[in-house]
């Protein structure tokens, strides 16, 4: 164990380093999947296409910004402009002309039209920026690299995987619980969530609420997308393979507490990351590993409880 | 006194059961109104068709004058009109003054994004109104935390906040333990009275229905099959064979099959 620890030492670290930096955006997106869910009941699959969307725009903005020759640190604020941007302009419409059509009705229905909207976003993902990989890493070179000592050695890490994208995740987490716990519109979404009817029958506009909590809800799914995109080239598919992911985090944490999803991500991120060092064949297995293992001893999630309301 | 609410020809049915077949009722301002009948005979669904929860198939509702069927339940909310259901639906995540304080604030409109829940002025009222009804001291409790009749009593409360006119209650006491029944109906009553608010109340406790209400109206096989003081109704020995016959006092379980049409 000493043996394999000195030999491996330096990979763990980094491992760990990779693993905070990507559960640090697949939070993002789960953390936004749980929202919408937790308001509308229905499962939004075109929510990974958000993801990817956020991450376009992001790279584009920020490819834009140094066409026209201003300064680099404008590359920064632009990764959450453009998150912003994607879900103002596509929230509302998604919500208003598609989902609120299906509210309530068969879950196969709701998943087949966004299943359908899911497939309609990526093609136009290609339409719009191609087939070729989009990269921008100005924020990435922009912050250099940190050597962090580890044992005798140094572990080089940018400085922006191992800050910012970290830091925005633990911005978003503490914001997040404490408007949905201590502010007013964030109690009426926890009402909204846990009582369509009684919240109604108080007078609170439960239509508005769900459209805000949507439109919430893509802007994070597009700010993980952002973040992630100075680091992670991105290619069609992308929306996919991160929607899957964040099904895999949502349901292993269970619907509910936003720290939930956090600790799940968490375990999600660095899992992979493990896989990716150590045994890259089990990359795209372990979140499902640990998916399965989670609900086979807690069937309602590491942090849900079981649903005892009735129907 | 004049007619707050008016019901005509109500109809609606649900497969073959006729729930409501060609329902007349008014509700007088200032009264207390209880509903009586036999399980599943379309008291609640008549609370339901009030408060734009259902759509009748024929029929016309006006409050105070004017037509509301059709309206959403917020709309109705908003013209005066409150309700409560058979089971609380107070949010269990929330504390009991959380609760009433987001009652207040969904009455009290627009909202700011970042505004405290329990800023001091929908604190202030959320406390008289706890006050009001003797849930002060369990203020701090989470909502799932109390016993079934302050439950109710703070569910009622919620309901109380949106200042309506006129308050429909799906079985206020269904479920409380008898030795506490009277003790919710009579704050139930003295808060009601106090703020001036009509109510009518589905409710299958006959001693309940003898100590709170001015009139009974009977609902049987979709018809008001008889109306009255409570002293007249409950004597009138048809209602006594057909009505509490059927459902004895103190059965307020709450089991109802009218539970299920709200449901689905």
């Amino acid at each position: 164990m000493g043996d394999w620890l000195s030999q491996n030492g330096l990979l763990l670290g980094l491992a760990t380093l990779d693993g905070l930096s990507y559960a640090a955006a697949v939070f993002m997106v789960a953390v936004g999947l749980n929202l919408v869910f937790g308001v509308l009941r229905i499962l939004n699959i075109a929510h990974g296409s958000l993801y990817a969307i956020g991450g376009y725009a992001a790279a584009s903005l920020s490819l834009f910004l140094s066409s026209r020759g201003l300064p680099e640190w404008l590359s920064l604020p632009a990764l959450v402009v453009a998150a912003a941007l994607v879900g103002v302009l596509l929230g509302p419409v998604i919500e208003r002309l598609l989902l609120r059509r299906v509210e309530g009705q068969e879950p196969v229905l709701q998943l087949l039209v966004t299943f359908a909207l899911f497939m309609v976003l990526e093609d136009l993902q290609k339409l719009v920026w191609g087939v070729q990989p989009v990269v921008s890493d100005t924020p990435v070179r922009l912050l250099g690299n940190v050597e962090i000592p580890f044992g005798a050695d140094t572990i080089p890490f940018t400085a922006y995987q191992l800050f910012v994208l970290p830091g925005i995740a633990l911005l978003t987490l503490v914001g997040l619980a404490w408007f949905l716990r201590r502010t007013l519109a964030g109690r009426m979404i926890v009402a909204v969530t846990e009582d369509r009817e009684a919240a109604r029958a108080m007078g609170i506009d439960a239509a508005k609420v769900t459209l805000l909590t949507f439109t919430a809800g893509a802007a994070l799914a597009a700010l993980g997308g952002a973040l992630a995109s100075p680091v992670a080239s991105l290619v069609p598919g992308v929306g996919a393979q991160t929607i899957v992911l964040s099904f895999a985090v949502v349901a292993t944490a269970g619907l509910g507490r936003v720290e939930g999803a956090a600790v799940t991500a968490l375990l999600i991120g660095l899992g992979r990351a493990f896989a990716v060092y150590f045994e890259p064949e089990l990359e795209v297995v372990v979140p499902y590993i640990i998916m399965v293992l989670v609900l086979l001893i807690r069937p309602q999630g590491l942090f849900g409880t079981p649903e005892t309301r009735r129907i | 006194m004049s007619v707050l609410l008016s019901a005509r020809g109500l109809r609606i049915a649900f497969g073959g059961l006729k729930a409501a077949d060609g329902i007349d009722l008014d509700v007088m301002e200032g009264e207390f109104l209880a509903i009586i009948g036999p399980n599943g005979a379309g008291k609640t669904t008549f609370i339901n068709m009030a408060t734009g929860y259902l759509r009748p198939q024929a029929g016309s509702i006006t409050y105070d004058g004017q037509p509301i069927l059709g309206l959403k339940p917020r709309r109705i909310v908003k013209a005066g009109i409150a309700r409560s259901f058979q089971l609380p639906q107070l949010f269990t995540e929330h504390t009991v003054l959380e609760n009433a304080a987001l009652a207040i604030a969904a009455r009290a409109g627009p909202w700011a994004p970042l505004a405290p829940l329990l800023q001091r002025r929908f604190r202030a009222e959320a406390e008289e109104l706890l006050d009001r009804f003797g849930l002060l001291p369990l203020a701090d409790r989470r909502a799932d935390a109390l016993n079934e009749g302050a439950r109710k009593l703070a569910d009622i409360a919620m309901a109380v906040a949106l200042k309506p006119r006129l308050l429909l209650m799906d079985e206020p006491t269904s479920g409380v333990a008898s030795a506490e029944k009277m003790a919710v109906v009579e704050t139930l009553t003295r808060v009601l009275r106090d703020s001036r608010v009509t109510a009518v109340f589905v409710e299958h406790d006959m001693e309940v229905v003898a100590r709170f209400a001015d009139r009974v109206a009977v609902w049987g096989q979709g018809k008001i099959m008889a109306l009255g003081p409570p002293q007249q109704i409950l004597n009138d020995p048809a209602v006594l064979r057909d009505v509490i016959g059927v459902a004895p006092v103190g059965d307020g379980a709450g089991t109802g099959k009218e539970g299920a049409h709200a449901a689905t």
